[in-house]
């Protein structure tokens, strides 16, 4: 033998190994110049929407009393216009109660479940599309959404419960609020908002209504808030616009707040707010647990930032049915 | 034909040295602006598994482009020629086991195993791609760094302890031993790596070739084969590390090195099973939630789990660390180690500041510097101590043990974090009380106290603190600034 043979590579094959090697040189350098130093999708921060529908002619507020908390209900609605002026055929209303504790409804620690289902019934009968009932809960949300009531009052009206276990959060644009928190996202989906809280005693801002309810949207991170109530309550309350404040004051928890327990700090008040002036909502509701509303640091300092005006005169009673 | 290994020799003898002299340039502190993290910035494996993580290839990690580049045209050549633990592999072999002709023959044949690689490359890309980056564990470049950190600087004069370390150490000692039976049994069999650059090999342009007219099947070739590829049957590309070895071997000369030879038939491919693989892909998958549930996740809270500063948030670091220890070596007051559980099964390795063993220094930003893969991002000083006008740069917050400080429990005056404390104004400052001792007599005391909003976690404190042990003041994770919600404060202020 003389010598290796030398290697036989037709043209053809040459050409064919080549170019699978250039393939794979160009998917590599495809691949790399794709990401390289691709900006990472990072969850935008969206801002929060204003839920707010223009004034009605009738009025900030409107307050009804009466032993039938849902007629309460349809009665502050009407006297504020009517569920169809602040909802309209097709939307979307996300329906925010308290929902935060392991509590029963005489305790008083949850909104009423019968004044949460008949605002489900209103939105519904005014065309709403979807209604979503939601909270993030303090004690186990499975617990807090049976016990209350809520889940099965509200689901019986036609809405779509979501107890915090189930719920969605995004990141949203919280100037002012601290940094990193999380909001429910279905409030970013919603076209509109009701805000339903319940007149409770609170060991550190006094009294818990409405513009503190908007704790239960927020993720965690939110006990930080805590550190300055009046401020963060304000800034809750310029954060959150809702379309209507309904105050639940159907039983009312005068001490041993915000949880409660003894039936012996539970007063039958019979009554209920319907409000687009959410301060004045809160100012209403805390005169209830016997405080003038100058005297609450959070409502001052909301009314000096603009958000409402906490004057009584403006509510309109409409008296016992 | 003797001068293509001699030639191969002096690229092995200079990457092994020049890898070496980077690592101890390092942890020497030199302040120059070395190339320190070159090797890894040139890793493809970091490349594609930080790509697969995090959704981007960061920085310099482009560079992995070009060793592909080099291995579709060479095959896997970085094995041979460049890879130091390939070299040690090599060294270890030579050294420790004088072979007979037959038991070479023996050890260089191609064994089925060898395919674990492959599972294994697979195992840590679908991992990856499932949010958990585990490269590091089994890179080559990574594995040596970090076993000679670990294992070897703490034993010369001046070395730090490295606690915990004996695990790399004992790694990267178990991979050398193993090339006493079976050479490069870790390049073989294991390495993620090689078997990454073994996927382009295939489509290599130069490659050797068998001339079948011309083998007396002596099987000479084989004898000092290191990839165990075969070359002389049909022979694997996959497998070659290009050592060329075999070329002055055969005393026939029928084996060359060339572009584009004719392939033998049928190419070899690697004996992977697709039911193994499949189940591979599948477990994979399965790995990174199971590493979160069960492995402490990345929700539970990890009170002392100090990230580096400048480090990206824990899901997101989590995807670029290869573990490569480049930052624990950089850091000069030895602040920086290794999670050996401080980050839960999935931080493993995974860099961490412990401030009894060293402190962040306030205007220090090598960690990130050398970071290959911007797990920990570049700062500038200004920017890391705020002297740039924005908040600075924090990885804790400092706590005061009332119960063990000086002042404060023993009556016995001590300043020393006090005296230590690096920001401005200082982040600790006194509470000055006159106390009663035990014999009714009065005296003033300085007790330490922390603002929180100026503390940026250094954790010089800590390290200073004249307590013994378990130190009276303790930096814990809780205002790190990398983390949004791990906050203490509410409000716009810094923390």
């Amino acid at each position: 033998m003389s010598g290796p043979s030398t290697p036989k590579v037709t043209r053809r094959e040459a050409l064919l190994r080549l170019s699978s090697t250039a393939v794979a040189a160009a998917a590599v350098g495809a691949g790399f110049a794709t990401f390289h130093d691709r900006r990472t999708v990072s969850a935008s921060a969206s801002a929060i929407p204003d839920w707010r529908v223009p004034q009605p002619g009738t009025g900030t507020a409107a307050a009804a009393r009466g032993s039938d908390p849902a007629g309460n209900v349809r009665r502050a609605v009407a006297a504020m216009g009517g569920m169809e002026r602040f909802v309209r055929k097709g939307e979307t209303v996300l329906v925010k109660p308290n929902v935060g504790w392991d509590r029963l409804p005489e305790q008083a620690a949850n909104t009423d479940p019968q004044v949460v289902a008949e605002i489900v019934r209103l939105c519904i009968a005014a065309g709403a599309r979807r209604v979503v009932v939601t909270d993030i809960s303090c004690n186990d949300p499975r617990r807090c959404f049976a016990r209350s009531g809520i889940q099965a009052a509200a689901t019986a009206a036609g809405a779509e419960v979501i107890e915090s276990g189930r719920l969605h959060l995004a990141t949203a644009a919280l100037p002012g609020l601290s940094a990193g928190l999380q909001v429910v996202e279905e409030l970013l989906r919603a076209d509109r908002v009701i805000n339903v809280p319940v007149v409770k005693h609170h060991s550190l801002s006094r009294v818990t209504l409405g513009m503190k309810n908007w704790f239960g949207v927020l993720g965690k991170g939110r006990n930080r808030l805590h550190q300055d109530i009046n401020r963060a309550v304000a800034e809750l309350g310029a954060t959150f616009r809702p379309t209507l404040t309904v105050v639940d004051a159907t039983r009312v928890l005068a001490a041993n707040g915000p949880v409660g327990g003894s039936l012996a700090d539970v007063l039958p008040v019979g009554a209920v707010l319907a409000a687009t002036d959410p301060v004045l909502a809160d100012a209403w509701g805390a005169s209830l647990l016997g405080h003038k509303p100058e005297g609450l640091g959070f409502i001052a300092e909301a009314e000096r930032r603009g958000l409402g005006r906490a004057d009584l005169a403006l509510v309109k009673e409409l008296g016992t049915a | 034909m003797r001068w293509t290994i001699r030639i191969r020799v002096l690229y092995q003898a200079f990457f092994l040295v020049v890898f070496l002299w980077l690592l101890a340039r390092l942890a020497a502190g030199d302040a120059r602006d070395l190339p320190f993290s070159a090797f890894h910035h040139g890793d493809p494996l970091s490349a594609v598994g930080v790509t697969f993580g995090s959704g981007t290839l960061p920085g310099a990690l482009v560079w992995g482009s070009v060793l592909i580049a080099l291995t579709l045209l060479f095959g896997r050549a970085f094995c041979g020629w460049v890879c130091p633990l390939g070299t040690l592999q090599q060294l270890s072999s030579r050294l420790f086991s004088p072979r007979t002709r037959r038991e070479s023959l023996h050890v260089n044949r191609y064994r089925r195993w060898y395919a674990i690689k492959y599972y294994a490359l697979a195992a840590l890309l679908v991992g990856a791609l499932a949010g958990t980056l585990q490269t590091g564990l089994l890179d080559p470049l990574s594995l040596t760094a970090r076993g000679l950190a670990s294992g070897l600087w703490p034993l010369l004069p001046g070395g730090r302890p490295a606690p915990g370390g004996w695990v790399a150490a004992v790694l990267l000692l178990g991979i050398l031993v193993a090339s006493r039976w079976i050479p490069r049994m870790f390049c073989r069999g294991f390495c993620p790596l090689g078997a990454l650059l073994g996927v382009f090999a295939r489509f290599a342009v130069c490659r050797i070739h068998r001339a079948g007219d011309a083998c007396t099947s002596c099987k000479l070739c084989t004898f000092a084969c290191q990839g165990a590829d075969e070359p002389l049957g049909s022979h694997r590309v996959g497998e070659c590390l290009v050592c060329l070895n075999c070329l002055p071997a055969c005393p026939e000369q029928a084996i060359t090195y060339q572009a584009l030879p004719a392939l033998p038939a049928p190419p070899k491919e690697p004996d992977l099973s697709r039911r193994y693989l499949l189940g591979t892909v599948l477990g994979s998958i399965a790995v990174a939630p199971l590493l979160r549930a069960t492995g402490g996740g990345r929700e539970a809270a990890r009170p002392r789990l100090l990230r580096p500063p400048g480090s990206l948030g824990e899901a997101e670091f989590l995807q670029r660390c290869v573990k490569c220890s480049l930052c624990q070596q950089a850091c000069p007051t030895s602040a920086i180690h290794s999670a050996i559980g401080q980050a839960g099964v999935e931080g493993f390795w995974t860099p961490v500041v412990v401030p009894r063993r060293g402190w962040c220094e306030f205007a220090c930003t090598r960690c990130g510097e050398v970071c290959p893969t911007g797990a920990i991002t570049r700062l500038t000083p200004a920017r890391k101590t705020g002297y740039d006008g924005k908040p600075p740069v924090s990885i804790g917050t400092a706590f005061v043990d009332r119960g063990r400080c000086l002042p404060w429990a023993m009556g016995t005056p001590c300043i020393v974090c006090e005296e230590m404390c690096p920001t401005d104004p200082k982040a600790i400052w006194f509470e000055t009380v006159d106390e009663a001792g035990r014999d009714g007599a009065s005296r003033k005391l300085q007790r330490p106290r922390v603002d929180v909003a100026k503390c940026v976690g250094c954790g010089i404190c800590e390290n200073k603190c004249p307590v013994g042990e378990e130190a009276a003041i303790r930096v814990y994770s809780v205002g790190e600034t990398r983390d949004p919600l791990n906050r203490l404060l509410a409000g716009g202020l810094p923390k």
